[in-house]
């Protein structure tokens, strides 16, 4: 028999139980409060009804802060709860799968930012940002329980759908619209999923 | 390699796919059917007879529940089966020390 057998089966055996470490976190009041800030920034984008490129992006940024952080706290607060680590490895897998998408989100609107008449490409960014979001959440779900997948799937339908109702986009529709469709993609979503978790998730999650 | 060694080995957990089910049940408290159904690539059938097989040893539990109105089948390593896996993994780490040179 070779005798490099055993030291694959370790090896083996390591990276099973690696894979198995799934991220479990009771996800329901994170996905309620992510969509609760959502639609508030979508009712206060269009309430203000900013005209520039610069206070779109801007709001959704500052809304996107405000979620990363209270997400954190939420999370931290439940690790604390239950005596665990909030750097272990399944949160740095999780961290790792939304980094490139994040990345390319933040990167389209950079451009957006400082692009030129970049109001009219806004139902582009939109587009953009469902993609990666999606893409994101689809990532990390592979070391999250099954329905998570799912979720990022939503978001990438949800893009296909706006662009179909917004007429291919390019600023077809009024301002305030955006921030409307925002609300009702990223907050609705998420505010749905954080129901429907919160009446079948399990009480007790296992880390 | 010492032949002895080998032969300590526990056969129900040496099978390949049986092995993989104990390492995913080790490292998690529990995993459903379907999870592990997944993560391994394996067929309904291939992994009943598996799970059948460990929870004969008494290495394995299985419960059975519902959620949300769905038949729900997790498992989970018992005492007996964990001290069997880190027994195991002993011995394999022994054989790869003693086939160093």
């Amino acid at each position: 028999m070779e005798p490099k057998w055993a030291e694959e089966n370790l090896q083996t055996i390591r990276t099973l139980m690696e894979r198995s470490v799934l991220y479990r976190r009771a996800l329901a009041p994170i996905m309620i409060y992510v969509g609760v800030l959502g639609i508030v920034g979508g009712i206060v984008g269009t309430k203000l009804n900013f005209l520039s490129a610069r206070a779109f992006v801007l709001l959704w940024f500052v809304v996107a802060v405000l979620a990363l952080v209270g997400s954190f706290l939420l999370v931290r607060r439940q690790c604390l709860k239950n005596a665990e680590p909030f750097w272990s490895p399944p949160t740095r897998r999780v961290a790792q799968a939304l980094i490139p998408p994040f990345t390319v989100g933040a990167f389209v609107a950079i451009l957006f930012f400082f692009g030129e008449n970049a109001l009219e490409y806004r139902s582009l960014l939109i587009l953009v940002w469902c993609w990666t979001y999606g893409c994101a959440i689809h990532s990390a779900g592979f070391y999250m329980p099954r329905g998570f997948k799912l979720f990022g799937w939503m978001f990438i339908l949800a893009g296909f759908a706006f662009w179909h109702v917004s007429g291919g986009g390019f600023g077809g529709y009024g301002r305030f619209t955006d921030d409307g469709w925002m609300g009702a993609i990223f907050g609705g979503l998420h505010l749905a999923y954080g129901i429907y978790l919160y009446f079948t998730e399990k009480k007790t999650p296992v880390a | 390699m010492n032949p002895e060694l080998f032969l300590q080995l526990d056969r129900v957990i040496h099978e390949k796919g049986r092995l993989a089910i104990m390492s995913m049940l080790a490292a998690s408290p529990e995993l459903s059917f379907t999870e592990l159904r997944d993560a391994l690539a394996m067929t309904d059938g291939n992994l009943t007879t598996h799970i059948r097989a460990l929870q004969e040893e008494g290495f394995i539990s299985v419960a059975k529940s519902y959620q949300n109105r769905r038949p729900l089948t997790t498992c989970s390593l018992t005492a007996a089966g964990r001290k069997a896996f880190a027994e195991y993994i002993a011995l394999l780490e022994q054989i790869v020390r003693q086939n160093k040179p």
